[in-house]
């Protein structure tokens, strides 16, 4: 009875030693990448469309007979949105899988693993957060979209260009808007307009009438937003009191429903562009029921930026790591994946485009670099 | 003129968190449970309504269906959780964390079965806006200040010149007198609960076709209607509904002089200096 006690025992210890030891980068079957995104909870829309952006590149690529032959697996991890399950997910997919590539979003969530990626020579490809800090988090840290600074920049000089000089800000009291907030604040008087009033508001809060209100007091010639949710009741609110001041902000404003309301004609924002063709659209769709929106088109640029790095990598054939596949990224430097952009540091410099809300619809109006 | 604007955005804010507040109260004063899982149902109500419209039911009907819906909810709680746990002679502490487990629970199925996405009603006549004298409202707005001001009226009446109310106000004074004369409190609770449960619906319905469905956001408004019930009074209608739109009020007017995140800091001050100067409450009985 002992004797078979120990040999159980010694039998899981085996089966979990051998699940730990995971197939190294280079072996010639597969090559396994991480996802550290969430799947669930409030980021889990986003989350969701992120991932199917990767899976769609990679199965694209697979179909395809992989990268120089070998199969590409992503291992995917739900962070909620989370830093502190971010860092455990990272963890693991580092330590127990080896992947040498980790695919991630949300600012607070790469903050958290910028160092990790750092101390263990892993690239971490971000495509959907915009935080200013990233830009410098991590010579691993890679972003293929420009920060919010980048596209308040541009904002910046768009609005002095058309007049509006006197601005109020709109902010949410958390990491992002507060980043938002402090870009304007810089920008906004360096492109030569001036900063009037500024007002808090809290993640998800839907009642904005007060704080328009107390901005409209200011006088300002636009209120620009630094605020992820609650745009659409803003829009509609702002269209309730007769408000007079045009509305700007950057690419968190791009909200389809907000778009879609009669509310928001004329609101203004920076875009990141990005398009995909229309066949392509149409097979995403019919793959996941679903469009192939913002983000799901940001992380498919990315996955093919990576897979373009990799074949470099294996064309070389050097020890697909981390430290490898950033090197590449840096000698390649212009990529065309669904839009072009260079990398010259860590942050790509792409096309930031000026649209305005209208009839339904989402306008470009205006197209400058991130440069 | 921003002042006008800021004290009519502030009256209808109170006048759906009075409603709150005096259906919280009724449930407080009668069974001394402190049913935090009254911001559930009040969040529960939006989503069923919201779900009815969504499949074509006009929106009085969803309304009305959304109210029973929560009227059954408020009922079953009472009578399947909280009777049990006070037969098993569970403290007010153990129903309290119970509470908070419904509302949890509550909440969470919601986020799970709609996302935790702001949801909003496709209804187009809540955006309308009218101007009464130069001050702009939208029809949600009138409505919620109107449908708020008769409820309020009709629960005074109801306590005061129903038998049921009168039962209630016995049960609420004395329970244990209440048990010997038959007065039957457990059905009493019952009925108290799905009565409130009703009232806190409308509100749970009417604000969301201004401001849209969140599975978290009830939490927020029931704590600051409890200020406004003990600050009012325990068991006064009047007191809780009038301190309701008197923190609401003062929370918009105070952005004139202060930042907007500072609101919350504005009511527990109310809060705080009314404890001190009159810790009954303001409309409490002598």
């Amino acid at each position: 009875m002992v004797r078979r006690y120990w040999i159980g025992v010694a039998s899981i210890l085996a089966a979990l030693a051998g699940s730990a030891v995971a197939s190294p980068s280079f072996a010639a079957d597969s090559i396994q990448f991480g996802a550290v995104l969430p799947l669930t909870g409030p980021g889990g829309v986003i989350g969701t469309q992120e991932q199917r952006g990767i899976e769609f590149a990679v199965d694209e690529v697979n179909a395809k007979g992989g990268v120089d032959g070998h199969q590409i697996v992503v291992q995917y991890e739900d962070n909620q949105a989370k830093p502190d399950q971010s860092v455990l997910s990272f963890n693991k997919l580092v330590d127990l899988q080896h992947v040498s590539v980790v695919f991630t979003g949300y600012s607070g969530p790469t903050l958290a693993m910028a160092p990790l990626a750092t101390r263990k020579k892993v690239l971490l490809v971000n495509a959907g957060a915009q935080a200013d800090k990233l830009a410098d988090a991590s010579p691993y840290l890679i972003n293929t979209l420009p920060t919010i600074g980048d596209e308040i920049k541009v904002l910046s000089k768009y609005l002095a260009s058309e007049g509006k000089k006197k601005a109020a800000i709109l902010f949410e009291n958390d990491a992002a808007g507060i980043s938002g907030r402090d870009d304007y604040l810089k920008l906004i008087p360096a492109a030569g307009g001036e900063i009037v009033a500024q007002e808090p508001s809290q993640f998800g809060q839907t009642d904005y009438r007060p704080a328009l209100l107390k901005l409209a007091g200011s006088n300002p010639d636009v209120v620009v937003l630094s605020i992820t949710a609650g745009l659409l009741q803003l829009a509609q609110q702002y269209r309730q009191l007769d408000m007079k001041f045009m509305v700007a902000g950057t690419t968190f404003m791009a909200d389809p429903p907000t778009i879609a309301d009669p509310a928001s004609k004329g609101f203004i924002h920076t875009q990141v562009q990005i398009d995909a063709p229309a066949d392509m659209a149409a097979n995403f769709k019919k793959k996941y029921g679903s469009d192939m929106d913002f983000f799901a088109k940001q992380y498919y640029n990315a996955a093919t930026v990576v897979l373009t790095c990799l074949a470099k990598v294996l064309k070389e054939k050097k020890e697909v790591s981390g430290e490898n596949l950033r090197t590449a990224l840096f000698e390649i430097r212009k990529f065309q994946g669904l839009i072009p952009m260079e990398f010259k540091t860590n942050t790509a410099a792409t096309a930031i485009g000026i649209n305005m809300m209208s009839d339904g619809k989402d306008q470009r109006i205006k197209e400058i670099s991130s440069e | 003129m921003i002042w006008l604007q800021l004290l009519a955005q502030g009256l209808v804010t109170g006048c759906a968190l009075g409603v709150v507040a005096i259906s919280f109260s009724l449930i407080y004063a009668t069974t001394r449970i402190f049913h935090v899982a009254h911001a559930g149902v009040y969040t529960m109500g939006g989503y069923v309504a919201w779900s009815l419209i969504q499949h074509g039911v006009p929106d009085p009907l969803a309304l009305i269906l959304a109210i029973a819906a929560c009227t059954a909810v408020g009922a079953l709680i009472q009578h399947q959780l909280y009777h049990r746990l006070e037969r098993r002679r569970a403290t007010q502490l153990v129903i309290l964390i119970a509470s908070l487990g419904v509302l949890a629970v509550i909440q969470n199925i919601i986020a799970a079965v709609y996302t935790p996405n702001i949801l909003q009603f496709a209804s187009a006549w809540g955006g309308r806006t009218l101007s009464l004298g130069g001050v702009l409202v939208s029809y949600a707005q009138l409505l919620i200040v109107l449908v708020s001001l008769a409820t309020y009226g009709g629960l005074l009446f109801f306590a005061h010149r129903t038998l049921l109310g009168k039962r209630i106000r016995a049960v609420a004074s004395n329970p244990f007198l209440a048990e010997i004369t038959r007065l039957q409190p457990q059905d009493v609770y019952v009925i108290v609960i799905a009565i409130a449960s009703a009232v806190v619906c409308l509100p749970g319905v009417l604000v969301p076709f201004e401001l849209g469905l969140q599975p978290y956001g009830g939490v927020t408004v029931l704590l600051t209607a409890t200020i406004a019930m003990i600050a009012g009074g325990v068991g006064s209608i009047t007191g809780a509904f009038v301190l309701a739109v008197a923190i609401a009020v003062l929370q918009n007017l105070s952005l004139l002089v202060m930042p907007g995140e500072w609101s919350i800091g504005v009511t527990f001050f109310i809060f705080v200096i009314f404890m001190l100067f009159r810790p009954r409450g303001l409309f409490a009985a002598g």
